[in-house]
């Protein structure tokens, strides 16, 4: 009896060592949608101001003129570039947590789909942000995709030409600046709905209501904080990372930017758009991708129990794979984009398919 | 908001170092806030290109003595004349209490530079653009500037002279850079 | 090195004061931008200057800079606007400060282009280093290698061979400072220049940086505290 009072004092003693009581809180990952969020604000705001300086006409020398002239404009570019690059770190990290819980199925469906289209919305978002830099490599890569345009015909020229309006030049990038602003504030639309939507999928269990303030606050404020201190380590010491030297050269029809080196974020996206051949089989590729993500809720055959070792040895792998992409060469990268499909549409319906059984 | 809960019934000691780190916690967050977006805020002023146009800069070394220059300046003419000794030193026997605004020569140039004349070319009578900086032009009988529409005339320092006007030219905020170089505004 | 360490503290000091000091960068070679705290040295900077003034202008253009830019390196407006006005633009007008720098007239050095140095030293990996080692790195060429017409031994131009003849040579500038004009010295102030003039704001970078780490590190540990404190309490 002492001896258990004595225990039980220790153990209260060191209360804050045990393993259990190190960290109370709900898991970090679930914070991940508000720290998207709140990038997203930082984005907007940035951009809102980038915005009042830039000159679609004159892009490379107006961005130029923002780092050289405007007051603060290189913690603005700072700003916006960091953003971009973390939004897409964490809105990754999201998707790979949602894969290895498997939260994409049943009444998390929606969400997912949701979160799968803001994934789609910041690529194309952080594509026309590369190429609205104005440097070579965006200019190049605006140049290649403008000729495709131009030569298509029928019903994908149709759609084409709504985006581009005609080859490259000072319009073109008007109208994508346009087109830049609008995906981002569509961005932010996603990211309530997807939280929504989770929410509504995941309700709280009964008599466990925990309040908002100051409970869940507190958590979020310290990741929104740890989140500042990342952002300021990026910001202050290495604002360039992974943006390619290419953005810093302003365009000339000397300067042939082949490869064009993309900012990190869309390195995965530009190698596994290269599997297929030619501008149709990379936009091709794309598609399918999304097809798969969006499909995913079907293509997984298990009953929706959490998912067993082998299952989340594949996601490890996927999200490794995923990692790999992005800086392997060719042959490496034709692989390791192979190996994305082969998981979704392969091994995925299988692994969960044994599960169910 | 920093308020303890009132059921929570901790030690005191616990509690007040908990509200302290509460307050520290919210001051920092109140302050990273601030800190973060001010510069969105402060990227709002004008930016080098803006303020080289409103605030141009003018070259005056190539004006030769007793010639103006005339610049475009807020969609205003500025004039800016070159004095010669002579000029400078005749303006200065005039008494100032017998002019219609009196207004001494010291206060009309630029202390340092006495050479130059900095005026809005606007008549301060009738609004009319004045007559007298091109070489071929009346320049009334004072040797400055004449109103074309109204008849005032004003002398080498922009005073009037003779009415209707009775309000001499208006000096532009300006700066120089150098002997060479002035900037409007 | 404590310098080293406390200069992103001090920038704003610097700023203010402007204070321009001779300092030995060549033995050992080193230029103080570089690091996570590196800060311009404005005096090699305006050294820099003075050698692109007087040697790299007569060819490459630094179409990103206007003149007034340069108040950036601790010049006061009257000297900028005393050295834009030396400087005869294309239209005959001396430059005032809002003039950008003067473009050299159309050059074309055996089929290639002089390029613009506004971005040089982000554009090449170890920009500062390369920009040094490049202009010191002229010589004769090697045994066995035969140079192409019009074209120039350099050992770290990538081929080696290069359109652009050696330029600098001890004394092609007069420093104001004093410091001695020596082909290496000259190298080295314009890599330093050319590296405010690609990243202007990297002195206050870095000391809004290391202000904001510590910043949110504080504060990241502060919320961390009082998110397990309310957790324990009220989760």
């Amino acid at each position: 009896m002492q001896m258990e009072a004595k225990q039980a004092g220790l153990t209260c003693l060191c209360a804050g060592w045990t393993r259990k009581d190190r960290a109370p809180g709900a898991p970090w990952a679930a914070t991940l949608p508000v720290l998207l969020a709140a990038l997203v604000l930082v984005l907007l705001a940035s951009g809102a101001v980038l915005a009042v300086y830039y000159d679609p006409r004159h892009a490379f020398w107006s961005v130029q003129g923002i780092m050289r002239g405007v007051q603060g404009g290189w913690l603005m570019l700072g700003y916006h570039r960091v953003g971009a690059g973390l939004v897409f770190a964490l809105l990754g990290l999201h998707l790979f947590r949602t894969l290895l819980v498997r939260g994409y199925r049943g009444a998390g469906a929606m969400s997912w789909m949701l979160w799968v289209t803001l994934l789609a919305v910041l690529l194309l978002t952080g594509w026309l942000g590369f190429v609205l830099q104005g440097g070579a490599g965006g200019h190049w890569a605006l140049l290649n995709a403008t000729r495709a345009a131009v030569m298509m015909s029928g019903f994908p020229g149709t759609v084409a030409m709504w985006f581009f309006g005609g080859p490259a030049g000072g319009d073109t990038l008007a109208r994508l600046l346009v087109l830049h602003a609008v995906l981002a504030l569509g961005a932010a639309g996603l990211i309530c709905m997807a939280s929504r939507a989770a929410k509504r999928a995941k309700p709280v269990p009964n008599g466990q209501v925990v309040a908002f303030w100051p409970v869940y606050a507190s958590q979020y404020f310290a990741a929104l904080a740890g989140l500042a201190l990342v952002f300021s380590l990026l910001l202050g010491f290495a604002p360039h990372w992974g943006q390619g030297m290419q953005s810093v050269f302003a365009p000339t029809p000397l300067l042939v930017a082949v490869p064009v080196s993309y900012p990190w974020y869309l390195w995965p996206l530009a190698r596994l758009a290269g599997l297929l051949p030619g501008v149709g089989g990379q936009v091709l590729a794309v598609m399918v991708l999304f097809v798969l993500l969006y499909a995913l809720p079907w293509l997984d055959r298990s009953n929706g129990a959490p998912p067993r070792r082998l299952y989340k040895v594949l996601i490890w792998l996927l999200g490794l794979d995923i990692l790999v992409l992005g800086v392997a060469g060719p042959m490496l990268a034709a692989l390791c984009s192979a190996w994305v499909f082969f998981h979704f549409l392969v091994l995925t319906p299988l692994v969960t398919a044994m599960e169910a059984a | 908001m920093a308020e303890p809960t009132a059921d929570a019934t901790a030690a005191h000691g616990a509690e007040s170092r908990r509200d302290f780190l509460r307050i520290l916690a919210m001051a920092g967050g109140a302050v990273g806030t601030v800190t973060v977006i001010w510069p969105l805020i402060d990227a709002l002023n004008p930016d080098a290109a803006s303020t080289a146009r409103a605030r141009p800069i003018v070259t005056i070394s190539d004006i030769a003595p007793d010639s103006v220059k005339t610049v475009q300046w807020v969609g205003l003419p500025v004039l800016i004349r070159r004095l010669t000794d002579k000029q400078l030193a005749d303006e200065a026997a005039v008494a100032v209490s017998s002019l219609p605004d009196p207004a001494s020569v010291a206060s009309r140039v630029a202390p340092g530079n006495p050479h130059f004349v900095v005026v809005f070319g606007q008549n301060t009578g009738t609004p009319c653009e004045l007559e007298g900086s091109n070489p071929g032009d009346s320049q009334g009988d004072y040797g400055g500037w004449v109103c074309p529409c109204d008849g005032s005339q004003y002398d080498v320092l922009g005073r009037v002279r003779v009415g209707p006007a009775h309000r001499n030219l208006v000096i532009p905020r300006f700066s120089f850079i150098n002997p060479d170089q002035i900037q409007l505004g | 090195m404590m310098r080293r360490f406390f200069a992103p503290l001090l920038a704003v000091g610097v700023l203010a004061s402007g204070a321009a000091r001779a300092e030995d960068t060549l033995s050992p070679l080193h230029f103080q931008s570089q690091g996570w705290s590196g800060t311009i040295d404005k005096a090699a900077a305006q050294r820099g200057f003075a050698v692109y003034e007087g040697v790299c202008a007569s060819c490459h253009s630094l179409h990103g800079l206007h003149y007034r830019d340069l108040e950036g390196l601790g010049l006061t407006p009257a000297q900028v606007a005393g050295i834009a006005a030396n400087v005869r633009l294309a239209n005959g007008q001396p430059a005032t400060l809002n003039s950008r720098f003067k473009t050299p007239g159309a050059i074309s050095m055996g089929g290639a282009t002089p390029p613009d140095l506004s971005n040089i030293v982000a554009q090449r990996p170890g920009g500062t280093r390369y920009v040094y080692d490049f202009l010191t790195g002229f010589g004769p060429p090697p045994a066995g290698v035969s140079l192409l017409p019009g074209h120039f031994y350099n050992a770290v131009f990538p081929g080696g061979q290069v359109s652009m003849p050696a330029v600098l040579r001890d004394n092609a500038v007069t420093y104001a400072d004093g410091a001695k004009a020596s082909t290496a010295q000259e190298a080295a102030d314009v890599a330093e220049f050319l590296t405010w003039a690609s990243d202007p704001n990297l002195s206050a970078r870095h000391a809004v940086g290391l202000r904001a780490v510590l910043f949110f590190a504080f504060l990241t540990i502060v919320a961390l505290l009082v998110k397990r404190r309310i957790w324990r309490e009220e989760g």
